[in-house]
């Protein structure tokens, strides 16, 4: 009875937890398109005839980490060092790999548009050096690792990118965890002085390095 | 013993709910972004484009969710992010006029003031910034004061476009029942 009792108020507890977590992730869309990588953009149910609510919202991402936070507070006076856009598709009930991505095949980091990465100073990443400017950055996903490619055709669409104007590719690891994360996420990590621009999705975590 | 169990059940319960929040979830005021030309990225790809890429915006979409917006949520007469989150950001890729003045291209912050008849727009220099919190009239590069239409309308979501007009753009903002165009030309 008493273990009955304690599990009821895990799972009230359970559900509670993820209750609020829903108020944080989920609006209430209904979705008139569950293909993430067409250029269609699904509407809300009523229409917003002048832009209608992304099924894959865009999100940004700054370092130092909540720039923008930082700035109100005051607690920074030092311009911000790099910022990603990026929009955010959701597993939808799907597996990242094969029923969203292919492994060897290039992938946006992102949805509809191609996923953006603004460098306000020179940057470094595994000893090359990246000149500060508006990038473009999208991935190859295989196994083990990913490629990650800063390419400079910028304000494009995400699909089919143009290879010929990658600046540089980089290769790292990809670590499989025990969560499923519905939403694709970018953000920049602290490392010790140094930053880490972490893109996880479902199981899937992968991160690159930058140095300042 | 019961009480022990349920404050373990609880302590174990809050953990999870704290590794579950180490990665940012998705806003309830999502993010969005706007370019004149129309769907310029989309153009690109396609070969379609007409003309350069001009304006870009970048904003945050709070949804009206049964209040009333503009008089109570959005208060008359005070400083607004057009938006959430973030301040919005509003960049120009050459130099283009607003209310008779150059603006140089680069990055910068739009804000607005609403009023029952009228928006003022704020362009102003202070950029990756939170809110309208340390707002500084001092950073201001532009302000240019529009009438607004009513529109039949309640807009769930805060959205903006931009129109094309004869010699330039209209960037249009919208949410519930109003309407405020900014003429931008080149």
């Amino acid at each position: 009875m008493k273990r009955t009792g304690s599990l009821l108020f895990f799972c009230c507890l359970l559900f509670a937890c993820n209750n609020k977590k829903e108020n944080n992730t989920a609006r209430p869309i209904k979705i008139a398109s569950t293909d993430s990588s067409a250029p269609g953009r699904a509407e809300r149910p009523t229409i917003n005839p002048y832009a209608g609510i992304d099924v894959s919202p865009m999100d940004m991402s700054y370092y130092p980490v909540d720039y923008p936070k930082l700035k109100m507070a005051k607690s920074v006076n030092t311009p911000p060092l790099a910022r990603v856009i990026y929009s955010r598709p959701h597993l939808q009930g799907r597996h990242i790999f094969h029923e969203v991505l292919k492994y060897d095949e290039p992938w946006r980091l992102g949805a509809n548009e191609a996923t953006e990465l603004d460098l306000y100073k020179d940057a470094s990443i595994q000893d090359k050096k990246i000149k500060a400017g508006r990038y473009i950055i999208y991935c190859v996903p295989h196994t083990d690792n990913w490629t990650i490619a800063i390419n400079t055709n910028i304000d494009s669409w995400g699909l089919e990118p143009d290879t010929t104007k990658d600046v540089a590719r980089f290769t790292v690891p990809v670590i499989k965890t025990n969560n499923s994360l519905e939403y694709f996420t970018i953000v920049f990590e602290d490392n010790n002085g140094t930053a880490n621009l972490l893109m996880a999705w479902d199981d899937a975590e992968v991160r690159l390095p930058f140095k300042f | 013993m019961k009480k022990a169990f349920l404050l373990l059940f609880v302590f174990q319960l809050s953990l999870i709910c704290l590794v579950a929040q180490t990665l940012p979830p998705v806003d309830k005021s999502p993010m969005d972004m706007s370019y004149y030309p129309a769907n310029y990225p989309v153009l690109k790809i396609q070969d379609k484009l007409t003309e350069p890429l001009v304006a870009r915006v970048v904003y945050s979409r709070p949804q009206k969710a049964g209040r009333t917006i503009f008089g109570e949520l959005v208060k008359y007469g005070e400083v607004w992010r057009i938006g959430a989150n973030e301040a919005t950001e509003i960049e120009f890729f050459r130099q283009v006029r607003i209310a008779g003045k150059k603006i140089a291209a680069g990055r910068y912050t739009l804000f607005a003031i609403a009023n029952e008849t009228s928006w003022t727009f704020i362009i102003n220099k202070e950029t990756d910034t939170w809110g309208a919190f340390k707002y500084d009239a001092k950073k201001d590069v532009i302000r240019s004061t529009v009438t607004i239409q009513k529109t039949d309308l309640a807009l769930e979501s805060l959205a903006m476009t931009f129109d094309k007009t004869t010699g330039g753009f209209n960037l249009v903002v919208a949410w519930d029942n109003i309407k405020a165009s900014l003429p931008i030309t080149f």
